[in-house]
């Protein structure tokens, strides 16, 4: 599914879509600004989605787990410790998080394909269990507040409370780890995972603990889950039990698949399309969420590479048309 | 305490019968085609909302239990046959999500045409009373679920180990490429059964209509349940089904009785526990 030796390619589509970024939200609108924040939180998350999916072919319906870990541990240490910064909750959100996707990896990569989707889904229903009878600690259904601490580096503070400074402090880490695990997709891990996809017997004959580097993959896939879960909790300033819901799970399934599983931007296309789509169709109908199932059936049946293969397949066609013109030119 | 054990012990019994009408439609399917039919809790959705509208119309329950696992099977063997067969080349992650759709699909039209709220199914006639069992007064409906499920069981039972049908099943279970080599419509077989699931599902869900509530959210309630049945009992296997359904009923049921803090928590213990023993579940073939 991902394809090999693309790099120029990937990277001039990183750096496009940082300068976007960075030179959108000037001038527009705040409701604009936090859609924007919206979309990058479910970038990362997506991402992170598709490298189970996509690079592994491990296909799972309880990635909402992570995002939940990552949301609740967020909301939990900035309502327990106080005085904490800004990062230090970050930080201890992801390890949470990431210890929590080592624990739950041991288990479930024991199975693979069918079994481990089974599996995935039976686990995300067991923490939205905890999440909503866990009273005392989760708030339950009625869900935690938090209050964004200031930014504090020594000579200079900032505040996040504006949705602009938000804006821009996700954009700049969640782009930053957006870029390392494009970096990392191409390292001898990355593709060690990638490989192993296609043919793992012959992996284990080269030597590689093939057990290993899944296990490590999806323990990096929960840590990027757990901190789009902590930006969506320290964006929203509120966490519920959506976060861990299964329905959060199912919403990273229709990103990834309408954006493609066949390449790292895929995602990311996805995310944006989706975020855009919901806001333009509930303002149109209640019934939003049919639509997009349909459009989910539709990708599946006729465009299994998502939008992504399409922008591919197309750009390939008019490649191909401007080289047979040049060739026709030759030719005379 | 000890006076509630028989009647917890009973309930148990009626939830384990209800699991194993759903589960062993999944089961099926899985052994068969090697799919995990994610829309299976959806129509056994579909089947409660049928009734509750066949009850509306007519006000007759029976008939229910006759048109919904009718029109359920219909609609299971179109999915198969029109969606889930033109994914099959693609492989498992596709056929997986393509259910994964319908079920988010059947999902939100519930929502849209019963609306995003619980409906209540009354009954009348006999089935609302109770009846005395050796001096324990027990609702006539909860029992009247449990026969209907242990009279499903057997007419399967009877159907897959006693015709040539059942023979064919079977042996599509084991090897469907050699079944279909030796001259059986195999493709015809497959959408035939994946309809029998849809109906047996929907069937499960005519009959949890009045105990239950009938409301979106049942659907994935019963579906982690059904999950945790073929995962403790095997992948594929039947006999499998019926043992993890008494188990995770009884749970279940003695759960809520004993601790009722932890009851939903025991389930996922118990399937951790057989992960780690015996990840192919107890009466799965190894791997």
């Amino acid at each position: 599914m991902i394809k090999q030796g693309s790099h120029a390619y990937l990277l001039a589509w990183c750096i496009f879509i940082l300068i976007v970024g960075v030179v959108l939200p000037l001038g527009a609108r705040q409701y604009q600004i936090s859609i924007l924040t919206e979309v990058i939180i479910f970038a990362l998350f997506a991402v992170s989605y598709n490298l189970l999916l996509g690079y592994a072919g491990l296909l799972s319906f309880g990635h909402a787990m992570f995002f939940g870990t990552g949301a609740y541990t967020v909301a939990i240490v900035l309502n327990h410790i106080p005085g904490l910064s800004f990062f230090s909750a970050i930080l201890l959100s992801v390890m949470v998080t990431t210890i929590t996707g080592l624990a739950v990896g041991c288990l479930l990569l024991r199975h693979k394909g069918v079994p481990f989707a089974l599996l995935t889904l039976a686990f995300n229903a067991l923490f939205y269990a905890i999440a909503t009878k866990w009273h005392s600690i989760t708030g339950g259904d009625d869900g935690l507040s938090i209050f964004r601490p200031d930014i504090n580096i020594g000579f200079a503070q900032f505040s996040t409370s504006g949705i602009t400074a938000f804006y821009y402090i996700t954009l700049l880490t969640i782009g930053l780890v957006m870029l390392f695990s494009w970096y990392f997709t191409h390292t001898a891990m990355g593709q060690t995972v990638l490989l192993m996809r296609e043919n793992e017997e012959r992996m284990k004959f080269l030597g590689y603990n093939t057990n290993v580097s899944r296990l490590i993959l999806f323990v990096f896939t929960s840590f990027l889950a757990g901190l789009a879960g902590t930006f969506y909790t320290l964006f929203f300033q509120f966490t519920s039990i959506t976060a861990i819901s299964i329905d959060m799970s199912t919403i990273v399934v229709l990103m990834v698949i309408i954006g493609g599983t066949g390449s790292f931007v895929g995602p990311i296309i996805g995310a944006c399309v989706y975020i855009y789509l919901q806001d333009f169709l509930s303002d149109i109908t209640d019934r939003w969420p049919f639509i997009m199932g349909l459009i989910f059936i539709f990708m599946i049946l006729y465009l299994p590479k998502g939008l992504s293969g399409l922008i591919d397949s197309l750009a390939e066609r008019l490649r191909g048309r401007w080289h047979l013109s040049d060739k026709v030119e030759i030719a005379e | 305490m000890m006076g509630e054990i028989p009647v917890f012990f009973l309930h148990g019994l009626v939830y384990a019968g209800l699991l194993f009408l759903v589960s062993s439609g999944l089961t099926l399917v899985f052994g068969m085609m090697n799919v995990l039919n994610l829309a299976h809790a959806a129509f056994y959705m579909l089947g409660a909302y049928f009734s509750y509208s066949v009850l509306y119309f007519t006000g007759n329950f029976y008939l229910s239990l006759l048109v919904c696992p009718l029109l359920l099977f219909i609609l299971g063997a179109l999915v198969e046959r029109f969606l889930l067969r033109r994914v099959h080349v693609f492989g498992h992650v596709q056929e997986l999500l393509i259910t994964f759709g319908v079920a988010y699909i059947i999902t939100e039209s519930v929502k849209w045409i019963w609306g995003n709220y619980p409906l209540g199914v009354n009954l009348s006639g006999f089935l609302t009373g109770s009846v005395n069992l050796f001096g324990l007064f027990y609702p006539v409906y909860r029992l009247f679920m449990f026969f209907c499920a242990i009279f499903i069981s057997l007419v399967m039972a009877v159907v897959l180990y006693k015709t040539r049908i059942g023979i064919i099943v079977r042996a599509s279970v084991d090897d469907s490429e050699m079944v279909n080599a030796l001259g059986v419509n195999v493709p015809l077989v497959f959408t035939g059964v994946f309809g029998f699931g849809a109906a047996l599902s929907g069937f499960a869900g005519v009959i949890a209509g009045p105990l239950l509530t009938t409301y979106p959210g049942m659907a994935a309630e019963i579906l982690v349940d059904a999950f945790v049945v073929i995962v403790i009992g095997g992948m594929g296997s039947l006999g499998g089904a019926i043992v993890a359904s008494l188990m995770i009923g009884e749970l279940q049921s003695f759960g809520a009785l004993l601790i009722p803090k932890l009851s939903l928590a025991l389930m996922y213990m118990l399937m951790a526990a057989v992960l780690i023993i015996r990840p192919s579940g107890l009466f799965g073939e190894e791997q």
